[in-house]
């Protein structure tokens, strides 16, 4: 021990920083929220120096799981809302993929002024969220959004967009869509340009039509990119606080797992942190769960390149 | 099977002037031959390749295979088949699902496919590997399996576009050899192209010469090392190249360093015709040698070296000197017997061959003069 620790002092010393940090940032508070998912901590109950009153939450087991999982509506509908999380983050991830994929092959052909349309296709990710937010929010606003008045003059209804329905959950998804396509194109972008030319030129010469050169060569060789973008686009989606916020703020139907967590959080009347952990230790969970079934299904598929 | 021709063919690739790739190509390849297209880089010999491929606009001419014209017809409908320099495997399929991939496009039922690609297989010598992915394979063996995706098309011409210039010098002597027996035993016509003028020599029925796009000489290799059409082609073909120098001239024939070479007398009149003073005098450094000491009959023919540089390598040795032609000084290559070479510094004495081995071309448009 003392001759391995005299051996390798210099690189513990090296790693010893980013351990700290790791550990306070992350490993802490994860330690921390999963105790408190087995406590009936609260707004009234936690420590407050302010007041000079001492912790008095309790242990009480896995009983705020067993609410949660319950499906009650007073813990936020659970299984709804897991449902209305899954077709909000599916649903944003395929049309950000698709979408993403059919610019970046228009984009990837020689046409004229092409440097200008790539600007242009990148500048929703470049401009801050909330304002893209609020402009969407003008849009769809449904007295005086431009997208009314365009139906109006056409003589076809004019729903209100964001209200209490479900309407509201697609319009936050078109939002987010417009919002995360640049990102998958210029990812895919680059994933198409690695692809060798002599590769479309073969299959050219192998009789290939354009569809079964994208299926046989375009596709697999973005194989690797698209995984990758994929999975990354559904943790964040899965994640994406601020697009349904700032749009729709305490809609319960547009609800998914993280702001009904923020919303325990933050508001009601005593601040819940016990359920809003709850909440946070199952999406983390939740995504555990899917990133193995995920990374097996690639292996299987045999990720090459 | 069948043959192929350019007639006219040009490739122009917009710009300011325009660039014309692949100038008024003329070439008829004939059914069953394998012609090498050779030349520098940039010489457009790959984009004439890429033309019969179809991956190429023809601006020009036409181009025809088995008497048919291809000119407008689109890769698919051409039955060709083409060996790329980096192989363009598909990297998400297997050897075997590479090799079979136009068969399964054509619609070929599968115990079908099976079958070709196992012959192919069989013949390059993959069987071991057609369930492994190319990533999994070394250089050599992705070369094999290009080849084979190529041979089990069953085309009536193959392309190959430098395919062996990845390959490493030893198993590039070897594929060379290995790839002209395969032509030779399917007898389907090949077009090849190379920047190696050795592969060209070895390979091919015939070799066309190209140089900025436009064809300078086009027949065998024998041919083509005895009677280049022009000084490039004739410092192209040969390694190390001829000693090609601009020497003046003398009622006889050619001056060099206080020594006539002594000409044919149709060389001398073509060159009185045109009323040269000069020309471009050609040597190979195999038609050059050594002259002893003791060889006093060929004093008056020899002229006198300055020994440079010796590169030995082993069987022969090259030697590089400086010899007078005019008023300055001319290097010259001279290749002799690797057991007894000259000392660098050492003066020596130098004689041409024979005569007939002697290549005279015009000063200025570099055409052959001698017959």
């Amino acid at each position: 021990m003392r001759a391995f620790l005299v051996r390798h002092w210099y690189a513990y010393a090296m790693v010893l920083p980013v351990v700290i940090v790791v550990g306070v940032l992350v490993l802490f508070p994860l330690a921390q929220g999963i105790y408190f998912t087995l406590t009936n901590i609260n707004e009234a109950n936690i420590a407050n120096p302010v007041l000079d009153r001492p912790a008095s939450y309790e242990f009480v087991g896995l009983q705020n799981y067993l609410h949660v999982l319950s499906g009650s509506e007073s813990y936020g509908a659970f299984w709804s809302t897991l449902v209305r999380t899954l077709i909000w983050t599916f649903g944003c991830v395929f049309f950000h993929y698709v979408v993403g994929l059919g610019l970046a092959l228009l984009i990837n052909r020689p046409v004229r002024m092409r440097g200008l349309y790539r600007v242009l296709l990148i500048l929703p990710w470049a401009v801050p969220p909330f304002i893209s937010v609020f402009a969407w929010r003008y849009l769809f606003n449904s007295q005086y959004g431009i997208l009314n008045q365009g139906l109006a003059t056409l003589g076809l209804p004019t729903p209100v967009w964001l209200g209490q329905s479900d309407l509201a959950l697609f319009s936050v998804m078109v939002i987010n869509i417009w919002l995360g396509v640049p990102f998958m194109m210029v990812t895919l972008l680059g994933g198409l340009q690695s692809i060798p030319h002599e590769l479309y030129e073969a299959a050219e010469m192998d009789g290939a039509s354009p569809w079964q050169r994208f299926r046989n060569v375009t596709l697999p060789g973005l194989r690797s990119v698209s995984s990758t973008v994929i999975l990354l686009g559904v943790i964040w989606t899965f994640n994406l606080f601020h697009v349904i916020y700032l749009t729709a703020g305490q809609n319960p139907h547009t609800r998914i797992l993280v702001t009904y967590a923020f919303e325990r959080f933050f508001s009601g009347a005593t601040r819940d942190y016990a359920v809003a952990s709850t909440y946070g230790v199952l999406i983390l969970s939740l995504l555990l769960v899917f990133v193995m079934f995920y990374r097996r299904a690639m292996r299987r598929q045999g990720e090459v390149w | 099977m069948a043959e192929v021709a350019y007639v006219n063919a040009s490739r122009v690739f917009p710009g300011n002037p325009p660039v014309r790739a692949v100038d008024n190509l003329e070439l008829a390849v004939a059914d069953g031959e394998f012609l090498v297209l050779v030349g520098p880089s940039g010489s457009g010999k790959s984009t004439a390749l890429r033309m019969l491929a179809g991956l190429e606009d023809v601006d020009e001419g036409t181009i025809s295979i088995g008497g048919r014209d291809v000119t407008n017809v689109p890769p698919k409908g051409r039955d060709i088949a083409m060996v790329f320099q980096s192989y363009a495997l598909y990297p998400h399929m297997t050897v075997a699902e590479n090799m079979g991939f136009a068969l399964k496009l054509r619609g070929v039922p599968r115990t079908r496919i099976k079958e070709k690609v196992g012959e192919a297989a069989r013949m390059l010598d993959l069987e071991k590997f057609l369930d492994r992915k190319p990533k999994a394979l070394s250089g050599g063996q992705r070369q094999r399996v290009a080849m084979g995706r190529a041979i089990v098309r069953e085309p009536s011409v193959f392309l190959m576009d430098e395919p062996l210039s990845n390959l490493d010098a030893k198993l590039r002597v070897e594929t060379r050899a290995n790839i002209a027996a395969l032509q030779q035993r399917l007898g389907t016509t090949t077009i090849y192209v190379t920047h190696d003028q050795v592969e060209a020599m070895t390979m091919g029925h015939r070799v066309a010469v190209l140089k900025d796009g436009v064809l300078q000489q086009c027949a065998s290799p024998r041919e083509l090392y005895e009677r280049p059409a022009n000084a490039f082609v004739a410092g192209f073909i040969g390694s190390p190249a001829m000693n090609l120098k601009t020497v003046p001239l003398t009622g006889e024939g050619a001056q060099l360093d206080g020594v006539v070479v002594p000409l044919p007398r149709e060389v001398l009149d073509a060159v009185a015709a045109e009323r040269l003073t000069e020309i471009t005098f050609g040597v190979r450094p195999e038609s050059l040698r050594l002259v002893g000491a003791d060889e006093g009959d060929a004093v008056g023919r020899a002229f006198e070296l300055t020994v440079e540089l010796v590169e030995e390598l082993g069987a022969d040795a090259y030697v590089y000197g400086s010899a007078r032609v005019g008023d300055r000084p001319e290097r010259f290559i001279v290749r002799v017997d690797g057991r007894t070479p000259p000392a660098f510094g050492q003066r020596v004495r130098v004689a041409v061959r024979d005569l007939d081995e002697v290549h005279v071309f015009h000063p200025e448009t570099g055409e052959r003069l001698s017959g």
